[in-house]
């Protein structure tokens, strides 16, 4: 024990005060900023799974609206086909003079061509112009119509990763304030031994304190600012 | 005159009230704060589940709208076949005709009803009003209680206010845990230096009190007077 920790052994102890009062505000910001981002967390994490929600039922309609309107177009297609091939049949048999096969094949054209005339006025794919090219025309456009049945899902999916980012964002921020707090936590019981030991310890350890302090107030501003 | 000693000791039993009074206020603040979070995440629980059956009716009443336009295009691609049958002038294929609209097209047409054979089910283009078809199924769904939930959007908000009361309640907390802090240094203090830093406590004891009560009173009235 030197002469100066006999002589006056409250030495030093405004300083630990001092950086104590420091240390206090410190962790009542902190605990502030964790809370903020926790929060943030949670409302990211909520619109993350909304919207994922929104997704699943996006998925669910396309499949039921596309599996109709594929199939409206492919029993036009087919129809249209078996007309034409009906009808090109009875062209064949007229030609060989078989007159009740010509006929017959004539009404099976017919049928199918009115078949395929009801499929195509159903069909959104080769009516509406948006996505047909027109009755006359090979194949409606599937890219526009993928395009149009998946904006809403693929709009919804693209914010629900958005939000998901942002959760981890905050998240991330969160844990690292709970991780400053536990730093802080430190200060305070380099603080309480400083407190309770002879001067001259009292500002080795006022001095790890500090240090500890500088740490945990370099890292809020760190997790701060990015 | 009263002994300096015995005035002191009063003032540390004072303190140590004092410092009781809001150890007491800082938990309480603290478990309202915790409590407006759990409020908050209870709420969003709750709009989850609201969405998850909104989104459920709703999917099954669109599987059901398709299922029908299938069935309802099936009956209406037939039935003009048939009709080219019955106006043929082979009276076999006339017959076929007949016997399909006796024996068939009645099963296909209830089967898509009510698509099939209203014609108000069309569009102006042509098309099967799939979409008037939902609306009604969903309307109809409404009507039954418990089936389609509120708009989860309403827990949502409410959720939101309870966030935001605890964002503003956690500066009153540490307000009033910075005011125990020095409470506690003025009982560690001696003379002057303690009433000013006893004085300084009650300052800051006093304005987080005021700041959460604030807080919980704003909040109350926001919340249409909602605790």
């Amino acid at each position: 024990m030197n002469k100066s920790d006999i002589s006056n052994p409250e030495h030093g102890k405004t300083l630990v005060l001092v950086l104590t009062l420091i240390n206090v505000v410190l962790v009542a910001a902190v605990s502030a900023l964790q809370v903020d981002a926790t929060i943030r967390a949670n409302q990211a994490n909520r619109d993350s799974q909304y919207y994922a929600i929104q997704v699943t039922g996006s998925i669910s309609y396309s499949g039921a609206r596309s599996d109709y309107d594929v199939n409206t177009y492919a029993v036009s297609i087919t129809n249209t086909l078996e007309a034409l091939v009906a009808g090109y049949t009875a062209s064949l048999r007229q030609n060989a003079n078989d007159q009740q096969g010509f006929e017959a094949l004539t009404l099976e054209s017919q049928y199918y061509q009115a078949q395929a005339d009801r499929a195509t006025s159903l069909s959104v794919l080769q009516t509406d112009p948006a996505y047909g090219h027109g009755v006359d025309q090979a194949a409606a456009n599937f890219t526009a119509y993928m395009d149009d049945l998946t904006s809403y899902g693929t709009e919804m999916l693209q914010k629900q990763n958005v939000a998901s980012d942002a959760y981890h964002h905050w998240s991330n921020k969160s844990d690292s304030y709970v991780a400053v707090l536990t730093v802080l936590a430190i200060a305070f019981f380099l603080l309480g031994v400083a407190q309770m030991t002879r001067p001259g310890l009292r500002l080795l350890f006022s001095l790890f304190a500090i240090g500890v302090i500088g740490i945990g107030s370099l890292w809020t501003l760190i997790v701060l600012i990015f | 005159m009263e002994n300096p000693k015995a005035k002191s000791d009063r003032l540390e039993v004072w303190i140590a009230v004092l410092i009781a009074l809001v150890s007491l206020t800082t938990a309480l603040a603290t478990w309202r704060t915790a409590g407006l979070g759990s409020k908050a995440g209870d709420l969003i629980y709750q709009g989850f589940i609201d969405e998850v059956k909104r989104q459920a009716s709703a999917t099954e009443n669109w599987r059901s709208v398709y299922e029908l336009a299938g069935y309802a295009r099936d009956y209406l691609v037939t039935l003009d076949g048939v009709i080219v049958l019955e106006n043929s002038a082979d009276p076999a294929s006339q017959e076929h005709g007949a016997q399909m609209r006796i024996n068939l097209l009645p099963g296909m047409e209830s089967m898509g009803e009510p698509l099939a054979a209203d014609p108000s089910y069309l569009t102006p283009e042509g098309w099967l009003n799939v979409q008037k078809l939902f609306d009604e199924m969903q309307a109809k769904d409404a009507q039954v209680p418990g089936l389609v939930p509120a708009d989860p959007q309403a827990s949502f908000t409410l959720a939101d206010k309870y966030f935001s009361e605890q964002r503003w309640l956690v500066v009153g907390t540490v307000l009033i845990a910075v005011s125990l802090f020095w409470l506690g240094l003025s009982q560690l203090s001696h003379l002057r230096l303690r009433i000013l830093i006893l004085v300084l406590g009650i300052f800051v004891y006093g304005i987080g009190l005021v700041w959460s009560v604030g807080v919980e009173v704003v909040f109350f009235i926001l919340r249409g007077g909602v605790m």
